[in-house]
């Protein structure tokens, strides 16, 4: 399976407005087309085949389900990850001959998302530092008044370190990549110690990425119950994720009324004399 | 002298700028500080009507910003509220406002990573994985459709709420009845990433002890489904979360620390993926 230059093209545009500082914004840019359940939508449309687009996207998003940025510090960016790992990792399972719809197939997809995960951290510093450059100049212009020059400075100029950052590596790494699986084929066999390594990465990969959320939410030990009671609900008890949202949801709104009756107790007992008229119990 | 109030246009047009440029310009220098001036230019253009008035007033936000950007909405609407009190001549000056701003800063951005990213995008993609079951665009679509919609409105909010409130918006965000939502928020989310994690992790070995004519004594997958059923992608996700938060492991070790144990557990027999072309 072959990318055209056309289709090369078109993921090189959806890096640019996808990456974690994306020319799309935050809201459209990476937390919509840069989630990677998407991209598969969009990779998979571009390149005729949106069934497996979607599989390979979801069995990446597992991984990268909590793209936290704390005060911008990326573990991996998703411009990388979305629009040349998946398109590579639908030329891997087709050129390999996989079934999209197996495990092998979504491990290949974690393994490789991964894999170029890393480099998108390289682009990531690379476009914050030629912002650099535009920022200069936007100071130089607070400096002498002339602000309108800021928007040029703050949404257009930013266009040059994608076509630099995002655009160009996008479009060579997934033109040439789709020649790279033939070479993968003849020099790794599926059987040998480099493949299994690689297929059982992608399995242990998607924990990684769960356990960042974790990381977050858990504050005491005992959230983490919490978790295994999600856990056990689709594991043992065969609850579909929609079902344990909903589970969850009648939880949480149980959580917050007796949150909600405790802080009403303290108000009242803190102040006998203020009445209160916000819930009758 | 007439009351000055910022007429709509310009605060939605504000509004617009925080929304769609508040990372486009990100630098490790200044972060979302030119989103942050782009954010405030509408207001301060229309506040002030000499070049030097202005002049002055883009100074402030020429400070250091940098938070959790959806909820940092908030923060913004905080100081279109303030400036617009200042240009009345309020007892309010640019170094006040930069102490709010800076004051809060840190908590928006430790509350929205947790609810924002840790919680209500894991909630949304949970929901989008179950829908996307054997390629259906239906989950990518959902998620689209309804993550744009909750924050679109949601920023919308808090950037007036903030403008209406001034400082006692910070309530909003951090107050009791606040803190119980976002307990309770955080509760569904961790029972749906445990689902998440049950039904998209699939760690298997393929150890297996047998005796001498070639049948199985002990199959490890078997006996371990028997004890919690995916006991190893159980496992393997607390083991990750422990060296993240216990051992302070940075994720990219993590991961390549899981490389080696993958080849390990292959060379050993313990992983076999089972596949040929």
């Amino acid at each position: 399976m072959e990318i055209s230059i056309l289709q090369a093209v078109l993921f090189g545009l959806f890096a640019c407005l996808a990456s974690m500082p994306g020319m799309g914004g935050t809201v459209l840019g990476n937390y919509t087309l840069g989630r990677p359940l998407v991209a598969g939508l969009v990779v998979g449309i571009i390149m005729g085949d949106i069934q497996t687009g979607i599989i390979v996207g979801a069995a990446i998003q597992v991984v990268y389900i909590a793209l936290v940025t704390p005060g911008g510090t990326v573990s991996a960016d998703v411009r990388a990850i979305s629009y040349i790992g998946i398109p590579l990792s639908i030329v891997a399972i087709k050129g390999l001959g996989l079934d999209p719809s197996s495990a092998a197939a979504a491990q290949m997809a974690t393994a490789l998302g991964a894999a170029v995960g890393t480099l998108g951290t390289v682009l990531f510093y690379g476009t914050a530092t030629i912002n650099l450059v535009w920022q200069h100049m936007g100071w130089k212009a607070v400096e002498k008044g002339d602000f309108k020059k800021l928007y040029l400075v703050d949404m257009g100029l930013p266009w040059i370190s994608h076509l630099l950052c995002s655009f160009i590596p996008t479009v060579i790494i997934t033109k040439m990549g789709s020649d790279m699986v033939d070479v993968i084929k003849t020099a790794l066999p599926m059987d040998g110690i480099a493949m299994k390594t690689l297929f059982t990465v992608g399995s242990l990969l998607p924990a990684v990425g769960v356990a960042i959320l974790l990381k977050q939410v858990v504050v005491k030990a005992t959230d983490l119950l919490t978790f295994f009671f999600g856990f056990t609900l689709a594991a043992c008890m065969g609850v579909n994720l929609v079902g344990a949202a909903i589970i969850g949801g009648f939880f949480g709104v149980i959580n917050y009324k007796i949150k909600m009756l405790a802080i009403h107790k303290a108000a009242v007992a803190g102040a006998n004399t203020v009445e209160d008229e916000e819930e009758d119990i | 002298m007439a009351v000055k109030k910022l007429s709509k246009g310009a605060l939605s047009k504000s509004f617009r700028n925080w929304f769609y440029g508040h990372l486009t310009c990100f630098s490790q220098e200044h972060m979302q500080t030119f989103g942050y001036l782009c954010s405030m230019l509408p207001l301060v253009e229309e506040l002030y009507d000499t070049k030097e008035e202005q002049k002055e007033a883009m100074q402030t936000y020429t400070a250091f910003f940098n938070t959790e950007p959806q909820l940092g909405t908030l923060v913004v609407g905080i100081t279109a509220g303030l400036e617009e009190a200042k240009a009345n001549g309020e007892d309010i000056d640019g170094e006040m406002i930069n102490g709010i701003r800076a004051g809060l800063m840190g908590p928006v951005a430790g509350i929205g990573d947790s609810l924002v990213v840790g919680t209500l995008i894991p909630i949304l993609l949970g929901i989008a994985l179950g829908l996307s079951t054997g390629g259906s665009p239906v989950g990518a679509i959902f998620y689209i459709i309804v993550w744009n919609l909750i924050i679109t409105l949601g920023m919308r909010f808090l950037y007036y709420k903030g403008y209406e409130l001034g400082g006692k918006a910070v309530e909003l965000i951090v107050g009791e009845q606040a803190n119980a939502i976002r307990e309770s928020v955080i509760m569904l989310g961790t029972v749906v990433i445990g689902a998440v994690a049950a039904s998209w992790i699939s760690v298997t070995t393929s150890f297996q002890m047998l005796n001498a004519e070639g049948g199985t004594i002990i199959n490890l997958q078997n006996t371990l489904d028997g004890i919690y059923p995916k006991l190893l992608s159980a496992g393997a996700v607390i083991f990750c979360w422990w060296l993240m938060s216990k051992k302070k492991i940075s994720p990219t070790i993590v991961m390549l620390l899981l490389v080696v144990i993958a080849f390990v557990g292959v060379l050993l027999g313990f992983f076999n993926p089972g596949l040929s072309y």
